[in-house]
């Protein structure tokens, strides 16, 4: 058995996934999980596979450039030695930075840097710029033992130097505005009451 | 990942349409109080209100910087205290909104509700007392508000109170003159008061909860009106008032939905139930912050005019839906709020003629409340207001709703003078009331006016 993570770069073209899956099939690999996106007329594809026959990453690429041969793909593979057992970053509290305004170079650098130094990590980010407007959504795990409020005021101090604003809020309150289903607290919140007694 | 869409439409209802959680609202049960000694009934009470609201305003702190959705007022609503302080002398009734007063203060709520009277089939000897002595209690108070119950569908009104709460509101009035009668924006007169209602000045925590609960009160007039106007801006073809229903429907929600969560977790970290969302469109004089201006957003240029009640009526109608889909504890009264001096739009429609009590009176039989923070001449005779309350109950009791009277006499000033009464209670011109005078002896025959027959409604 070898796993792999492959991603997968070209300019977009109708049949790339369905070139870049078929030749994972011929090396008889099956897909664990996959992620795409298309920014900018640029198709990016990043995806898992197991293969229950050995395969080298050159046999892999081989593969995917064949079948893929019309679209000048670029491929890179990465072996996975040992599923990790345990997380390399630090857990935490999911809660979504927006930041919104003008845009300058260095933004994603500097609001990044601002995460690391307090050990947020960056799980999921989306930023665009259209015409002179930036925008950045960004989803990013807030270790338990930092307040939101200390990634704001510093997101914030940032924002009103470079003509931008910045919020900090917890994902609940996205999920409860958009979706139809219950209205649930986590189950650590639900536990953090000290029962008040009657009194 | 949250589609970006998504956050950036929440990101500004907050941001920009002033979504916020008007209140927190802690009901506490005082019942366990209850001593004939007053000294001891006023120590119980303080001792029960700082156990249960004693962290209140750490937790709101806490919840509003983990959701960064302001919470603008933190209050309390203890039990009516007319049957808490029942056997109490005047001066003892007085001890006790002299204490909760204080309290309320220590703990940083900014209004205590619950100095309350339900007296719709009767009153005791106790609640009688009550009534009179609010006068006091409203113009040397800072904090307290009050309400009285004065008719239900079930009882009918009862109009001995009715008439004495004329004679309270010109005596409240002239006690705090130098404040345009202020004292009596803390008072609200109700026909079928909800039981769990957090709004103030109206809050009371009723018969039938639990000994602590957070009910909340989410307001969000900027947001609905936003979505009304970028509807009707947007849309490929002229929206139909269904279309405009369905937006503010689906508004609703999503507001609803942001005073649950928040309500539930406050409610959480302090240990205590969670009770009831309130969605009321209730207004504040911001521009952009009105019930009039939704209206207004809907096509109904010139407030007063006709159409406003049935636009009235579209917009409450699907508040009610949107927030009941949202949520299976919605509560209190949510609806819309025409609180005149504190909506910007109406305070200038009653301003340049256009909205008028009768017309008020005639939109207040579609919406959440009733006759809301409306200021009329000093010199009006107690039967007269007395008789403006029994109409606007009556509107209530005979239509199975709940309506409610927060009408203020300002003392020396006639109609189309200015009444100002600061911060987020607004100001507006004075309204004239029609035909002053001209119901003295119906008011003057008391009694009860009996409870309305259910079936052959019409």
């Amino acid at each position: 058995m070898s796993s792999y993570m492959i991603s997968v770069t070209a300019a977009d073209r109708v049949g790339i996934v369905y070139s870049v899956t078929g030749a994972l099939l011929d090396l008889g690999g099956n897909v664990l999980e996959l992620s795409q996106t298309v920014m900018r007329g640029y198709f990016t594809i990043i995806l898992e596979a197991d293969f229950p026959t050995p395969r080298t990453r050159d046999q892999i690429v081989e593969a995917i450039h064949e079948r893929g041969r019309r679209f000048d793909l670029q491929v890179q593979v990465t072996e996975i030695k040992e599923p990790l057992t345990e997380p390399l970053v630090p857990a935490g509290e999911r809660f979504i930075l927006t930041v919104l305004g003008d845009d300058s170079p260095g933004i994603v650098h500097n609001i990044a840097g601002s995460l690391a130094a307090h050990g947020a990590n960056i799980v999921d980010l989306h930023a665009r710029v259209e015409g002179s407007r930036f925008s950045l959504v960004m989803e990013a795990l807030i270790p338990h033992d930092l307040t939101p409020a200390a990634i704001r005021s510093e997101l914030e101090r940032y924002g009103r130097a470079h003509k931008l604003e910045a919020f900090v809020q917890h994902e609940n309150i996205f999920a409860a505005t958009t979706e139809p289903s219950p209205v649930r607290l986590g189950a650590a919140l639900r536990s953090q009451g000290d029962s008040l007694a009657s009194h | 990942m949250h589609r970006t869409e998504d956050v950036l439409a929440t990101l500004s209802m907050i941001r920009q349409h002033k979504l916020d959680v008007r209140t927190v609202t802690m009901g506490i049960d005082l019942a366990p109080c209850a001593s004939p000694d007053v000294t001891v009934l006023c120590d119980r009470i303080r001792t029960r209100l700082i156990h249960y609201a004693g962290r209140l305003r750490a937790v709101c702190r806490d919840v509003e910087s983990r959701y960064g959705i302001p919470i603008v007022n933190r209050r309390i609503a203890v039990s009516p205290i007319g049957r808490v302080a029942a056997g109490q002398k005047s001066e003892g009734l007085i001890a006790v909104a002299r204490t909760l007063d204080e309290v309320a203060a220590e703990v940083e709520v900014d209004l205590v509700g619950g100095f309350t009277a339900l007296v719709q089939k009767g009153w005791t000897d106790s609640e009688r007392r009550l009534i009179a002595a609010l006068p006091e209690v409203l113009s040397t108070t800072k904090r307290v508000c009050s309400s009285v119950n004065v008719g239900t569908t079930a009882a009918g009104i009862n109009m001995d109170a009715v008439a004495a709460l004329g004679h309270v509101l010109l005596d409240t009035a002239e006690r705090t003159r130098d404040h345009d009668g202020f004292g009596c924006a803390k008072l609200v007169i109700f026909g079928n008061a909800p039981n769990d209602n957090p709004f103030m000045a109206g809050a009371f925590h009723g018969a039938g909860e639990t000994d602590c609960v957070i009910n909340i009160g989410v307001s969000g007039p900027g947001v609905v009106k936003a979505a009304v106007e970028d509807l009707v801006a947007h849309s490929p073809t002229k929206p139909t008032l269904g279309d405009i229903a369905e937006e503010i429907k689906s508004t609703a929600f999503r507001v609803t939905r942001v005073g649950e969560l928040i309500g539930r977790e406050v409610a959480a970290r302090l240990g205590v139930a969670f009770g009831i969302v309130d969605l009321s469109l209730a207004p504040t004089p911001q521009v952009g912050d009105s019930v009039g201006e939704i209206l207004q957003a809907m096509g109904v240029s010139r407030l007063g005019g006709p159409g406003s009640t049935a636009a009235l009526a579209l917009l409450n109608d699907a508040v009610k839906k949107g927030g009941s889909f949202a949520s299976s504890s919605v509560g209190g009264l949510s609806g819309a709020f025409v609180a005149v001096s504190e909506d910007s739009a109406l305070a200038r429609a009653v301003e340049v003629g256009d909205l008028t009590l009768a017309k008020l009176e005639a939109m207040t039989a579609v919406c959440s409340v009733g006759l809301d923070m409306i200021a009329v001449p000093g010199d009006t005779d107690a039967e007269t207001l007395s008789a403006l309350i029994a109409d606007e109950v009556a509107i209530g009791v005979i239509n199975h709703k709940t309506t409610a009277v927060r009408v203020i006499p300002v003392p020396g000033k006639k109609a189309g003078e200015r009444a100002v009464f600061g911060g987020l209670f607004g100001e507006m011109d004075i309204l004239a009331i029609h035909a002053p005078g001209g119901s003295t002896e119906f008011v003057r025959h008391g009694g009860r006016i009996p409870a309305p027959l259910s079936s052959l409604r019409n």
